[in-house]
């Protein structure tokens, strides 16, 4: 059977999570090819439509990465994506998506290992989930 | 807070409340009573402003009807403090959507008199138009004949929030089937303006309480019972798939929405007015696809939008023309994002919904806890 590889969306913040991915790359950490990463402003712009698009196309997880409480670069914007994207899983929860397919993690520009690992987990946590129910569904 | 109530000598209820609203107008305690009112063009009853005392004889508050949610009718004229004391008759679902209305800085209550009542219920429209023909006196009979309170909708059945807990005054509806209808004074403010009316004052029947209680355990096991079956209708997805089927995105649910308040909904805007190519790629990727498009998207969106704050009306469920539950399901939801957030909608004035008190409670991020 062929292997079942995700295809995981992460919206990352441009000040820190996506510079930690840079700084990932620079140093040669490997990370699963499965994500495909959007770089955003500040997580505190992530429109819950984003997250919900993602799923009813079909992704098989979302990964949302911001800066450390107290240096987001809009002053408080993780802090609106630390309250709102709990909500928007508590609804994707209701319709029988597992939690675990959306996370938010804190991310800083320093942490490029964090990045990979936490990439690394993420999709591992994903392959045991299995393809999202969406995958082969006309989902409308 | 008070134990008795006041009541009018021998009137039957519907003469009672328009006694009581009409005396506040010529007394000029306020300047004008919203209230639900016949029109001469419609037996359904209609939120209306009335300015004039004489102009009573419509108004029918305890009807067992009501085509639409009155908050957001009623914050159109408390948009801004104009310096007029208004009398708001309301439902308990329309004083919490009010409620949340003043939060989000829709409207302003200060200077209104909050008129509740004691919710039995209403009916879908032409549930409450066929059981008029056989009842000309529906608003009366409808209290004492449980065959007829049988007929209320099914989000009015499984409400369990059928008090006013923040209104003024509440209309005490439980003792009907004994033709006694009373006002309850539940702040300073109703208990002035009640004890200026000269009405008698009298201890609160024994009765409301029991009514109360009874109601409540018999609301909240049918509760249990539409939110079990509701969520079949979620999960999984490909179930929500059918529950959604036949929906013609004609955004009546979201109009009928009390909280849904956005003066430009993104759903009218070029977000979802997808060019050709666009549906033509969307088909290309699956092979073929259904129109209207995104409605799962529509509805996912707006549970993001507007979870938190459901009050449970079911106005959604009544006005949509597919007969989609969309109360049941929106409710089931609500429920649950609402736990999350440890936040009740319309319940206190002074607690701030959750996006807006964002830094506040806010345990996934003072735990460093993660999704
Ligand atoms: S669906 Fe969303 S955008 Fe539209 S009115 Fe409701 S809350 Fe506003
Ligand atoms: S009222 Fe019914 S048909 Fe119209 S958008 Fe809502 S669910 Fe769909
Ligand atoms: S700038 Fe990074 S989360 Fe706001």
């Amino acid at each position: 059977m062929e292997q079942f590889e995700p295809k995981i969306i992460a919206l990352v913040c441009n000040w820190c999570t996506y510079t930690a991915a840079d700084l990932a790359g620079t140093s040669r950490l490997q990370y699963p090819a499965n994500i495909r990463m959007i770089r955003m402003m500040c997580t505190g712009m992530i429109d819950s439509k984003y997250i919900l698009k993602a799923f009813l196309s079909g992704a098989d997880g979302v990964f949302v990465g911001g800066c450390h409480p107290g240096d987001c670069h809009y002053i408080d914007g993780n802090l609106k994506a630390g309250k709102r994207i709990p909500g928007v899983g508590k609804i994707l929860e209701q319709f029988g998506f597992e939690p675990d397919r959306l996370k938010l993690k804190w991310i800083g520009a320093s942490e490029g290992p964090e990045f990979q690992k936490y990439m690394t987990e993420f999709v591992d946590t994903i392959k045991t989930l299995g393809p999202s129910q969406v995958r082969d569904r006309m989902i409308l | 807070m008070s134990t008795y109530m006041y009541k009018t000598k021998d009137q039957n209820p519907i003469d009672a409340v328009k006694t009581v609203l009409s005396a506040m107008l010529a007394k000029s305690q306020v300047d004008a009573v919203f209230v639900a009112a016949r029109t001469p063009y419609a037996k359904l009853p209609m939120p209306a402003l009335i300015t004039s005392a004489d102009k009573m004889d419509d108004v029918d508050p305890l009807a067992p009807a009501a085509p639409l949610n009155a908050a957001r009718q009623a914050s159109s004229i408390l948009k801004y403090e104009t310096g007029k004391k208004i009398a708001l008759v309301l439902r308990p679902c329309e004083e919490r959507a009010l409620i949340e209305l003043v939060k989000l800085n829709q409207c302003d209550i200060g200077n209104a008199v909050i008129i509740g009542m004691t919710c039995m219920g209403r009916m879908e429209n032409g549930t409450y138009l066929k059981c008029l023909d056989d009842h000309e006196d529906l608003s009366i009979s409808f209290y004492v004949k449980p065959d007829l309170q049988a007929h209320i909708t099914t989000t009015c059945k499984s409400c369990d929030k059928f008090l006013s807990p923040n209104a003024d005054i509440t209309i005490d509806v439980t003792g009907m089937k004994d033709g006694i209808i009373g006002f309850l004074p539940q702040s300073e403010k109703g208990e002035t303006l009640l004890s200026g009316l000269y009405l008698a004052r009298e201890k609160t029947s024994t009765y409301r309480e029991k009514t109360i209680e009874d109601m409540l355990k018999t609301r909240q096991k049918e509760k249990e019972q539409v939110m079990k079956a509701a969520k079949a209708l979620l999960n999984p997805l490909e179930n929500f798939q059918k529950t959604v089927a036949t929906c013609l995105n004609c955004y009546n649910c979201r109009t009928a929405c009390p909280v849904c308040y956005c003066k430009e909904c993104v759903f009218l805007t070029d977000i979802f007015a997808h060019k050709p190519e666009v549906l033509f790629q969307r088909a290309k990727k699956k092979g073929a696809i259904k129109l209207p498009q995104d409605t799962s998207m529509f509805h996912l969106t707006r549970l993001s939008h507007m979870a938190h704050a459901c009050v449970g009306c079911g106005h959604c469920s009544s006005v949509c023309p597919s007969g989609i539950p969309v109360a049941d399901m929106f409710r089931a939801v609500a429920e649950e994002v609402q736990r999350l957030y440890q936040y009740e909608p319309g319940k206190d004035m002074h607690e701030r919904p959750p996006y807006i008190a964002y830094r506040e409670k806010n345990t996934f991020i003072e735990q460093g806890e993660d999704r």
